[in-house]
């Protein structure tokens, strides 16, 4: 059964449709990547996936839930956590800080929130540490997140969306402005990932898909064109045509 | 015990023996206005032009029940507590969905808002001439007409300020306020309700200007109407700016420099908020964490010479 659906969505602004009926099924434990050009509607598909704003139309239903709608912050509670494109980490925190923030988020129980050090919550802190090390950075975990290089702000980043122990993990190009070794690492951390999580991964470098995918969904001006294996995506004269005759003009 | 405490405990000790009483009692009172604030400024992130609302309004309504009920210090500290908050609440609710220079010039005219309802409703306030005739109430025998038995409750009830507000801002709480600081769209997506929050912030830091509004009432007897008013707020931000609105005893060091300036320089030079007005050019030019890294600044620059010297000979 597909753990997260999505039925027509359709997203506009204004004159310009950014998703356009979009149906789309993610099957559970399944790694299910999402390719297309630059402005394909991609990170909009992301954003109303995890509530950063409401579709126009069409509806969202995760585990068998209709979630349209539904704010981020509540969002984030059912279990769907993302990582951003553009890094989007909490600067001034200690790198600890910054997971611990989405751990506790999701932690059991928010009971003595405004009087209990924070340093009390034993269990939040070790679930912490454990979404570093998936990433490799415990050895970091007390340096300020602005003074790491920009490689292991990328996995910060996957390790704040780690540590909200989400069962849908959305992944927004997690290798977006890495050196060819930081993709290679980054890529070897994804595939780690696969079979523990749900993961929806967003990426326009074809070579990092086609090794990891179990499905692949393309999308061309906000609208899905192709759904397959990646072996079949890769046969798809449309997709071919579409898409990889555009990365080939590049 | 750590350093920073020790200090203050000390500074508490020896204040009164330094300065009149009542200028003691006043720093100690401002600076449990600006550990309010700077939960907001510096731990928030948001800039509050309104503080003096919540200050005001608890100083009227306390001071109202003291001089008319002479009511027990306890339920006057309780009551502008309660003000303080709910005002703050209300505030706050109105303000924290806006952003920037919206949510600054929203505090701002929600406080000229109060400020004008004081200055009209002379039967209570007392209008532009204040609320005068608050008296303090005698304590278990303990008679607060005595300058020094005041300042020694003002600074006990400073120091359980103080302790409170680092257990808030060491607990989870304080550490999601500096989470929505930093990046309040990662925040909301991992699962906190920002604006929920920053109201929880703006009651918390309205509670502790409500204490302070009090106590201020009693210290001088009197409730004027620019305790309400815009320039209050901007001397609570000015101090705690000053001090150092990045670290948690910013506030204390600002509320020092601040109320000490004003009552030394005034006496000697009316023009004395001019100096203000440079202090607050050179932070924001050269120091923008205030007195507190103007200070960890020079001792490092002290380090580095003392290592250089080293190398030397």
């Amino acid at each position: 059964m597909a753990l997260l659906r999505t039925e027509s969505l359709t997203k506009a602004f204004g004159a310009l449709t950014a998703v356009n009926g979009v149906t789309l099924e993610v099957q559970a434990g399944t790694l299910h990547s999402i390719i297309g050009p630059n402005g394909a509607g991609k990170t909009t598909l992301f954003n109303l996936l995890t509530g950063q704003f409401p579709p126009t139309s069409g509806r969202i239903v995760f585990d068998g839930r209709d979630i349209t709608g539904t704010p981020a912050h509540r969002i984030a509670h059912l279990g769907l956590a993302r990582s951003f494109q553009r890094t989007n980490v909490f600067p001034a925190l200690s790198i600890l800080d910054n997971v611990w923030i989405a751990a506790f988020a999701r932690g059991r129980s928010w009971r003595g929130l405004v009087w209990r050090r924070s340093d009390g919550y034993a269990e939040v802190t070790e679930r912490a540490r454990v979404a570093l090390a998936d990433v490799g950075l415990a050895d970091k975990a007390d340096q300020p997140a602005r003074e790491i290089s920009h490689g292991e702000q990328r996995q910060l980043e996957l390790a704040i969306a780690l540590a909200a122990a989400p069962r849908v993990l959305l992944l927004d190009e997690p290798a977006a402005g890495l050196s060819p070794d930081e993709t290679q690492k980054m890529v070897a951390l994804v595939r780690g990932l696969k079979g523990r999580y749900t993961i929806v991964l967003i990426e326009h470098k074809m070579d990092i898909i086609m090794g990891v995918s179990d499905r692949v969904s393309v999308m061309h001006f906000g609208s899905l064109i192709a759904e397959g294996t990646p072996a079949e995506i890769q046969r798809n004269p449309e997709v071919r045509r579409a898409y990889l005759g555009g990365m080939v003009a590049e | 015990m750590s350093r920073a405490w020790l200090a203050v405990l000390a500074a508490a000790v020896l204040l009164p023996m330094a300065v009149r009483h009542a200028l003691a009692t006043e720093i100690w009172i401002f600076a449990i206005f600006g550990l309010g604030l700077n939960l907001l400024l510096g731990y928030t992130g948001l800039l509050s032009f309104g503080q003096s609302t919540f200050f005001g309004a608890a100083a009227y309504v306390a001071g109202y029940l003291l001089k008319h009920y002479e009511t027990n210090v306890f339920a006057a500290l309780g009551v502008g507590i309660v003000v303080g908050a709910v005002s703050a609440a209300l505030v706050g609710y109105l303000c924290v969905r806006r952003s920037g220079l919206y949510f600054i010039m929203l505090t701002f005219a929600l406080n000229q808002m109060f400020y004008f309802i004081a200055y009209q409703w002379t039967t209570v306030t007392g209008g532009e001439d204040g609320m005068p005739g608050i008296g303090r109430p005698a304590l278990l025998g303990v008679d607060f007409r005595n300058p020094l038995a005041y300042y020694v409750f003002v600074a006990a009830l400073f120091l359980l300020s103080l302790w409170i507000m680092q257990r808030i801002v060491e607990s989870p709480l304080g550490k999601i306020l500096q989470a929505i600081r930093e990046n309040d769209v990662r925040a909301e997506a991992v699962g906190y309700d920002v604006p929920r929050f920053k109201l929880l912030a703006f009651v918390i830091g309205g509670a502790f200007s409500g204490l302070a509004g009090v106590l201020y009432s009693m210290l001088f007897g009197i409730v004027p109407l620019e305790a309400i008013g815009f320039v209050f707020s901007g001397n609570v931000l000015f101090a705690t700016l000053i001090g150092g609105s990045g670290s948690f005893y910013g506030p204390i060091i600002g509320s020092f420099v601040f109320i000490w300036l004003s009552e030394s320089v005034s006496v000697v030079w009316e023009r004395w908020p001019l100096l203000l007005g440079v202090a607050f050019v050179i932070v924001v030019l050269f120091f923008r964490g205030g007195c507190v890294e103007a200070w960890a600044r020079f001792w490092s620059w002290r380090e580095r010479r003392r290592a250089l010297a080293g190398i030397a000979q």
